[in-house]
């Protein structure tokens, strides 16, 4: 009788709790959804049904292009991030030469330097390509992920060495043996790494809004166009906000256990 | 003509070792080289946008420049860092920082422990759902966190605030704006600090808890003596990570809130940072800031992993 109290007390703490952690996320969305007649209505659930927010914000700011300009600078970003970490990974897990500890803390190395101690000569030198607002000058300081590195150098330290062995005495080069061989066994862990490597670059917040100083060229950027000023425009501003979430939410949703999975182990290895 | 020929023939009879010898070297340096043609691309990529600027941040902040490429910079000296301990903003901001750091640690270590240790004891179905909509939050873009925070706690209109009836404005007074901003993050990281704690107590092995059972230990004797101590690599992580993770969630959420008011109730040393170089467009105080804010960074991270290779108890 009192464990299955215990039992009933759980599931009202994390059910509680649960349910707290998710409201507003449900609120975004259900006011976003609401005719611009509803949008002050306490009603829990949004009925009828309406796009109007979401057509009055594509009113003020250019929403699709807001949506391809973040999915451009996140894919291309997440896809150089998983190439880039991908090739130095191979050198620390395969070889071993001079140096390798040194090189390895310099990764390593890069979690004490917070981006705010970089942004300045980094926008200098920005600065000097004319690359401020331009979304290349987005993408390019992050090309290189000391946590991509990080994470994939495990996997393969992991990874079986005869394989890589009978490779080499097929007399394949090391190239080959990266695409032919790695890759295709590393596709799970390199699939998981670039959905969180995509995820941080969709979300990414800061420095688009040092470098796109007067445009809106993300989502991000766009829905801070929302907000500041006194009497705001709840509905269009949660209908932005939304798709801001949206292609991120909706990963989740269908990779749930990958994502937990790789974010929980980019930080527990 | 003979003459000629015999000393072109003589290397020729010589020349194939040679070219041997020269080809072996070049494949042994070919072979050398490869690591670091696989690392080339990175390495670069790493000094180009961090150590380089990591330097010229120090260099900078020994001069006075105003950030426009046609005005000259002047070297100061240290002026610049006398100016930012003497300024009581920069001091203040420090506090803060240490006050969000803190009044962050309840939701990333205390709260995730306990929903994880509660968590255990429910069946396997359930526990995905509310870990699933714990973690939820996390995903969410900071400045979407921020837009519908805003619209949950407006005075009047806000769901939260006329549950409430309170009318109370929370962002625009200097007395809550901080702690709003606290609980946000807090609200955005709890999910995965739960998803961490949670792997932590997969990871302990569970002959230990049978072992002290049979010796007639009690569960909470286990938990203390046991889970605590096999979990305090998990806990350290999780600090470091709050510690680590703060300036990226909280500047989207002041930057579009609050703007590091009202009163700069809400400005820690992050957002300083910015404001300094992108604000007041000086370019040296917001240099001396960041070396500064490096150093100090630098020592509590170093010191915290120090602490967990020092304290932790590992289960190898």
């Amino acid at each position: 009788m009192i464990e299955r109290l215990r039992g009933v007390g759980r599931h009202l703490l994390l059910g509680g709790i649960a349910t707290v952690c998710a409201f507003p996320v449900y609120w975004l969305f259900a006011t976003a959804l609401r005719r611009p007649a509803d949008v002050m209505s306490l009603s829990p659930i949004p009925w009828p049904l309406s796009l109007d927010s979401y057509a009055d914000a594509a009113e003020k700011v250019d929403l699709a292009g807001l949506f391809v300009n973040t999915a451009a600078v996140a894919l291309c970003s997440a896809a150089a991030q998983l190439l880039v970490a991908l090739l130095a990974s191979y050198a620390f897990a395969m070889y071993s030469f001079p140096f390798q500890r040194v090189l390895y803390l310099a990764f390593v190395g890069t979690w004490l330097v917070p981006f705010q101690v970089t942004m300045l000569p980094n926008y200098v030198l920005l600065n000097r390509f004319g690359l401020i607002d331009t979304l290349i000058g987005v993408v390019l300081p992050t090309l290189c992920s000391a946590l991509a590195v990080l994470l994939l150098r495990q996997h393969m330290a992991s990874f079986p060495a005869e394989l890589v062995a009978a490779a080499k005495l097929d007399g394949r080069s090391s190239w080959s043996i990266l695409w032919t061989v790695v890759v295709p066994n590393l596709r799970p862990a390199l699939a998981a790494l670039g959905i969180l490597l995509f995820v941080n670059a969709w979300n990414e917040y800061f420095w688009p809004a040092v470098v796109l100083r007067r445009s809106n060229g993300v989502l991000q950027l766009g829905l801070r166009s929302f907000m500041g000023t006194e009497g705001e425009d709840w509905g269009p501003m949660m209908a932005v906000a939304s798709l801001a979430c949206l292609p991120v939410l909706l990963l989740y949703l269908v990779l749930q256990r990958q994502i937990t999975n790789a974010f929980v182990r980019s930080g527990l290895k | 003509m003979f003459v000629v020929e015999s000393p072109s023939a003589a290397p020729a009879v010589d020349q194939p070792p040679v070219r041997r010898r020269s080809r072996e070297k070049i494949r042994t340096a070919t072979r050398f080289a490869v690591p670091y043609l696989y690392l080339l691309p990175a390495l670069v990529l790493l000094v180009v946008w961090t150590y380089h600027p990591l330097v010229q941040a120090v260099e900078l902040s020994t001069y006075s420049w105003n950030l426009l490429p046609t005005s000259p910079m002047r070297p100061v000296g240290t002026a610049n860092y006398e100016r930012l301990v003497e300024l009581p903003a920069f001091r203040d901001s420090l506090a803060r920082t240490v006050l969000l750091i803190a009044g962050l640690l309840p939701f990333t270590v205390l709260l995730p422990l306990a929903l994880a240790m509660t968590a255990r004891r429910v069946g396997v179905r359930a526990r995905t759902v509310y870990q699933a909509l714990v973690f939820l939050p996390f995903l969410v873009a900071p400045v979407a966190a921020a837009a519908v925070w805003r619209w949950l706690l407006h005075p009047g209109g806000g769901a939260i605030d006329r549950m409430l009836g309170s009318g109370h404005n929370w962002v625009y007074d200097a007395a809550t704006a901080h702690p709003v901003i606290i609980v946000i993050t807090g609200w955005q990281l709890l999910g995965f600090a739960t998803l961490v704690v949670s792997a932590g107590l997969a990871g302990i092995d569970p002959d230990y808890t049978e072992a002290a059972q049979v010796d007639g230990a009690s569960p909470r004797q286990i938990r203390r003596w046991i889970t605590m101590p096999l979990l305090s690599p998990t806990l350290l992580f999780l600090v470091l990570t709050t510690v680590l993770l703060t300036p990226t969630l909280t500047f989207p959420l002041i930057d579009s809130m609050t703007q590091g008011g009202p009163a700069q109730a809400t400005t820690n040393v992050y957002y300083l940072l910015w404001d300094y170089a992108f604000h007041s467009f000086d370019a040296g105080l917001g240099a001396a800031a960041g070396v500064l804010l490096f150093t100090g960074f630098a020592a509590v991270a170093g010191s915290l992993v120090w602490l967990s290779e020092r304290l932790a108890y590992h289960d190898d």
